[in-house]
């Protein structure tokens, strides 16, 4: 069985999907009956899963994301044009 | 958005990046960096970064991901180098809390937080809800807001993360601990202010 103590260090090391089975069970099953814990570690999961699908969604996000500026865009355009140019 | 070609290896000429690939890029830097200009040179780094390392380019993925590999680099680096201009102190609230019994005993800050007001899993399909979250962690405080960037969407190890931004362990947990808080409460602010009935 993991200790509280444990049971936070894992889950302040990684993604607890990313632990062994056993270990993600142990850890399930401690977070599901501790009192001490149990309210915070689970929300700390909740966290987790959230960021995960967050990740995951990132792309579709782009639309709604800031743009670059004409200015910065042309500036880049011709300094991309100019190291290409280099290469060849 | 480029049409994509039956070859895999087909790489765009760099002269069109800035058109195919540039607000791109500047969105995933924005959504970590917060700042318009330092985004911008992140940009610009990458897209240099990129010509002068095509040839090692694989061809094995899109190249606006490969782009994107490299300048998750150059986020990183952009963080290092603004945490080196304004060193990052603990204040006293954090101390308490690592010297705080919760802590020495089982990791955690409390044993009763407050619970969520709405039930964040009943969102996860809806891309509205990720949006009102991008917004969300822009509105976490610096350096908790970098700890989490670092931490969690780049997944860096605590061993990086604590060199980059030259904090201890046990001060990045108070700092993720911190993100976390506020991230829930300006989601439950603005989310369930927006859905209210």
């Amino acid at each position: 069985m993991l200790t509280c103590k444990q049971v936070s260090n894992a889950l302040s090391e990684s993604d607890y999907e990313k632990l062994s089975p056993w270990k993600k069970f142990f850890l399930k099953l401690h977070v599901k009956l501790c009192i001490f814990c149990g309210k915070y570690n689970r929300q700390v999961m909740e966290s987790q899963d959230m960021c995960r699908c967050y990740k995951q969604h990132e792309d579709s996000l782009q639309t709604v994301r800031p743009k670059l500026g004409e200015s910065k865009k042309e500036e880049l355009r011709r300094l991309l044009a100019k190291e290409a140019e280099g290469k060849h | 958005m480029p049409e994509r070609e039956e070859n895999p290896v087909e790489i765009a000429p760099p002269e069109t990046w800035v058109d195919r690939y540039g607000d791109y890029l500047y969105g995933f830097a924005m959504s970590r960096l917060r700042n318009p200009d330092t985004a911008a040179d992140c940009v610009q780094d990458t897209f240099l970064a990129g010509i002068k390392a095509l040839n090692r380019f694989d061809g094995s993925r899109d190249i606006k991901f490969w782009l994107r590999g490299i300048m998750r680099n150059k986020i990183v680096d952009q963080i290092r180098k603004s945490v080196r201009e304004s060193v990052v102190d603990m204040d006293s609230e954090d101390e308490t809390l690592l010297e705080s019994f919760w802590f020495r005993y089982s990791g955690i800050a409390t044993t009763n937080p407050d619970p969520w007001q709405f039930n964040p899993r009943k969102n996860f399909d809806n891309i509205e809800f990720w949006q009102v979250f991008d917004t969300c962690i822009d509105e976490v405080k610096e350096p908790a807001r970098e700890a989490f960037v670092l931490r969690i969407l780049e997944e860096k190890t605590t061993e990086e993360v604590c060199k980059v931004l030259d904090v201890t362990p046990n001060y990045l947990w108070v700092l993720l601990h911190r993100a976390r808080e506020q991230l829930k409460i300006s989601l439950e602010k603005k989310w369930t202010g927006k859905n209210a009935s």
